[in-house]
């Protein structure tokens, strides 16, 4: 297929598998045939390839589950990655409290005559 | 009717058992030309089965690599599946040029000729009301991206200055902390500026197509570690309206939050995803 636009580099012929890969495995007009395939099978390649992001449940079928601690990828992720930062950062608050509290406490000391 | 004389003919077009892969289904109108392209490998020559008034697009192909076993052993390797799929899309795409083209998916077998006309007539209503739906219309894809550059990763501009004092243990860990804070802020931006760009692509591309459907996101392999992919959309478009299609996308391109977005544009393809409807503008 033609990109419309030319300008910028031409994206990875990857994207290009992609989106034929998602318009071949499931999408046309379906009617039985004689012999049977199992393009879930299929499906989960190319999840395994990283070309799709799976619904969860395809993927949880085959244990794949790697866009879970992606940032970039999930909501589930993210949501983590900032409660680990929010407890870092309280932890980091109460140090820096505890040396400023520490340091009035010595400045006062040294101030008393 | 074989249509592709140039070819090499592989073992099923002449001797040994060959099974009978179905591509296509087109209009009254003769589908092709199929100069270009030649199906899968080790198969026969292109043919045109009629079905009723309509045209099925196959190919004899070796039954032994087109068995159920040997399917699934090629498909699930990813070079070949690769192979297969690009073949089967060459002629989907040779098929369309020539007239309306519903795609059939990748690997629909039969035993026989006769058994594929068979299993297609009992569906002739369905390819004709599909082949009704698309004809004059094409295929466009349209993605969506937000870019995970450096800079958006580093505090705004308007971020309050941080004041480094070399030797204070305090205030550096007060900067660290500003930090993350406008990192994480940033990112949010971001990914929030992001969605409501693209439902602003989806919102004016919509309004000329006559259908959309959404596809699954493509992962970090498809898009690259350097963005990320927030829509992935298809539209039904009538053909004399790509031009229209490029204009719009281009003003989008320059319209204001659209720094860390990029918009990617691809076909005309084959109707593939709206053989079984799509959802119609204008039906929300």
């Amino acid at each position: 297929m033609t990109e419309l636009d030319t300008r910028g580099t031409p994206p990875p012929s990857t994207t290009n598998l992609a989106e034929i890969l998602e318009r071949v495995l499931d999408k046309g007009i379906v009617i039985a045939g004689d012999i049977k395939i199992d393009l879930l099978d299929i499906e989960l390649l190319t999840i395994r390839l990283r070309l799709f992001i799976s619904s969860v449940e395809t993927a949880k079928k085959a244990g794949i589950d790697w866009w879970e601690t992606d940032p970039a990828l999930s909501s589930r992720a993210a949501h983590n990655a900032l409660s680990e930062e929010n407890q870092r950062l309280r932890e980091r608050i109460e140090a820096l409290a505890g040396d400023d509290a520490q340091e009035a406490h010595r400045e006062r000391e040294l101030r008393r005559p | 009717m074989s249509v592709t004389q140039h070819c090499p003919v592989g073992p099923a077009g002449n001797v040994g058992s060959s099974v009978t892969y179905v591509f296509a289904v087109c209009g009254p109108g003769r589908p092709g030309p199929f100069a270009a392209t030649c199906g899968h490998t080790g198969g026969g020559p292109l043919r045109l089965l009629a079905v009723g008034p309509l045209w099925a697009v196959v190919q004899d192909v070796p039954a032994v690599t087109f068995s159920e076993t040997a399917l699934h052993r090629r498909l699930t390797d990813a070079a070949e599946l690769e192979r297969c799929a690009r073949a089967h899309h060459d002629v989907v795409t040779a098929a369309a040029a020539g007239g309306p083209t519903v795609p059939l998916p990748l690997a629909t077998l039969y035993l026989s000729h006769e058994r594929a006309t068979a299993a297609l007539g009992a569906n002739l209503e369905r390819f004709r009301a599909a082949l009704g739906r698309v004809a004059g219309r094409v295929e466009w894809g349209v993605k969506v991206y937000v870019v995970e550059s450096d800079t958006t990763a580093r505090p705004a501009p308007s971020a309050p200055p941080e004041t480094p004092q070399p030797g204070s243990q305090r205030v550096s860990g007060r900067a660290y902390l500003s930090r993350l804070r406008h990192r994480q802020h940033s990112r949010e931006l971001n990914r929030e500026s992001a969605l409501a760009a693209a439902e602003q692509v989806d919102r004016a591309v919509r309004e000329m197509a006559v259908g959309s459907v959404r596809h699954r996101l493509h992962g970090p392999e498809a898009t690259g570690r350097d963005r990320t992919q927030v829509m992935n959309a298809a539209y039904l478009i009538a053909e004399e309206r790509g031009d229209e299609l490029a204009t719009t996308i281009r003003r989008l391109r320059g319209s204001p939050g659209f720094d860390n977005i990029e918009i990617e544009v691809s076909g005309p393809w084959a109707p593939y995803s709206f053989t079984d409807g799509g959802e119609l503008a204008g039906h929300q």
